[in-house]
């Protein structure tokens, strides 16, 4: 599939620290004192959060790894990247 | 009645770490080691023979590397599922692992409970990547895309003519060689190739080349000619 063109782009708040301990990842936000526990699908998907990278390349990417259907992708990747901007791990860039 | 358990095959060049590995998988009462094999060519030569459901390949297999074990196994044995073994987590090893057909991979330092679970796993249809290793493979997935997608936003601006010319060059051809492929005068062949190296934004028939093999072009100009 191509980009959607106007798609915003989720980027990695930098002051968070990942650690990754087996199969999870533990983010740890020193602003807020906060840490937070990502599977290995989140961990994939915030590692993609680099402010180039669109929700549907990411949707696209994990579908053509995993084979399964886009639309279950697709409602996994938004839950997660909503996840992330509520608990303040990533802000949102515009597209260019 | 039929054996339920997961027939399969093992293929590394220790045979030490194929005796563990076989104690280690028959003690298991789904899965059943029905082959072994010490170089590629006899993993090949065993799964023809044996059927194995899931083949465990070390990539560094001598005698056909687990690359090339696991891309023959692919086309041979296609109902058979490769769990590929590496010393490493190679983000390089683990594309080239999946493109050659390989349905899971896994460190050879990993736990031995982690082997059974991507065993069957890797049986039940998942593909199994180390969880460490997915944001990065996810990520040269979307690059590569990225990279087909100008590709083949370059390749439309070229005619259906100059796509034949372009597939030429690919092969190799010279203009004598496109000219008598595409029964045309050797001149004009040298325009075609003239105009589809600035259409491209290329500066030689090399870098021609090597835009259809590296953005894998030549299966969508092969189909564009029939």
């Amino acid at each position: 599939m191509t980009v959607s063109v106007g798609e915003r782009r989720p980027l990695r708040n930098p002051k968070v620290l990942l650690r990754q301990e087996g199969e999870q990842g533990i983010a740890i936000d020193p602003d807020t004192e906060s840490v937070h526990v990502m599977n290995a699908t989140a961990v994939a998907i915030w590692v993609l959060c680099d402010g180039r990278t669109v929700p549907s390349e990411m949707v696209t990417a994990i579908c053509d790894l995993s084979k399964l259907p886009w639309d279950v992708v697709e409602e996994d990747v938004q839950s997660i990247l909503r996840q992330f901007e509520e608990t303040s791990l990533i802000t949102w860039e515009d597209s260019t | 009645m039929a054996d339920p358990s997961v027939k399969v095959l093992l293929a590394d060049g220790h045979s030490l770490f194929r005796e563990a590995m076989r104690v280690v998988l028959e003690a298991q009462e789904d899965l059943s080691v029905v082959a072994e094999a010490s170089d590629g060519m006899q993993a090949l030569a065993e799964a023809r023979v044996n059927e194995p459901d899931v083949a465990l390949i070390d990539l560094q297999l001598p005698n056909s590397d687990g690359l090339r074990t696991t891309a023959s196994l692919a086309d041979s044995q296609p109902s058979c599922r490769t769990l590929v073994l590496s010393d490493d987590d190679d983000e390089e090893l683990l594309v080239l692992a999946l493109e050659a057909g390989a349905s899971g991979f896994i460190s050879k330092s990993s736990p031995i409970h982690e082997l059974l679970s991507a065993t069957r796993r890797v049986h039940s249809g998942e593909t199994v990547v180390p969880p460490q290793m997915l944001g990065g493979l996810l990520g040269r997935l979307i690059s590569r895309r990225r990279e087909r997608d100008h590709a083949l936003r370059l390749l439309a601006r070229l005619t259906s003519r100059e796509r034949e010319v372009l597939a030429s060059l690919a092969r190799g051809a010279d203009n004598a060689g496109i000219a008598r492929a595409l029964v045309i005068s050797p001149e004009t062949a040298r325009t075609h190739v003239q105009n589809v190296l600035h259409k491209l934004e290329l500066h030689s028939r090399l870098e021609a080349a090597a835009f259809v093999m590296q953005s894998d072009l030549l299966d969508e100009l092969e189909e564009a000619r029939v």
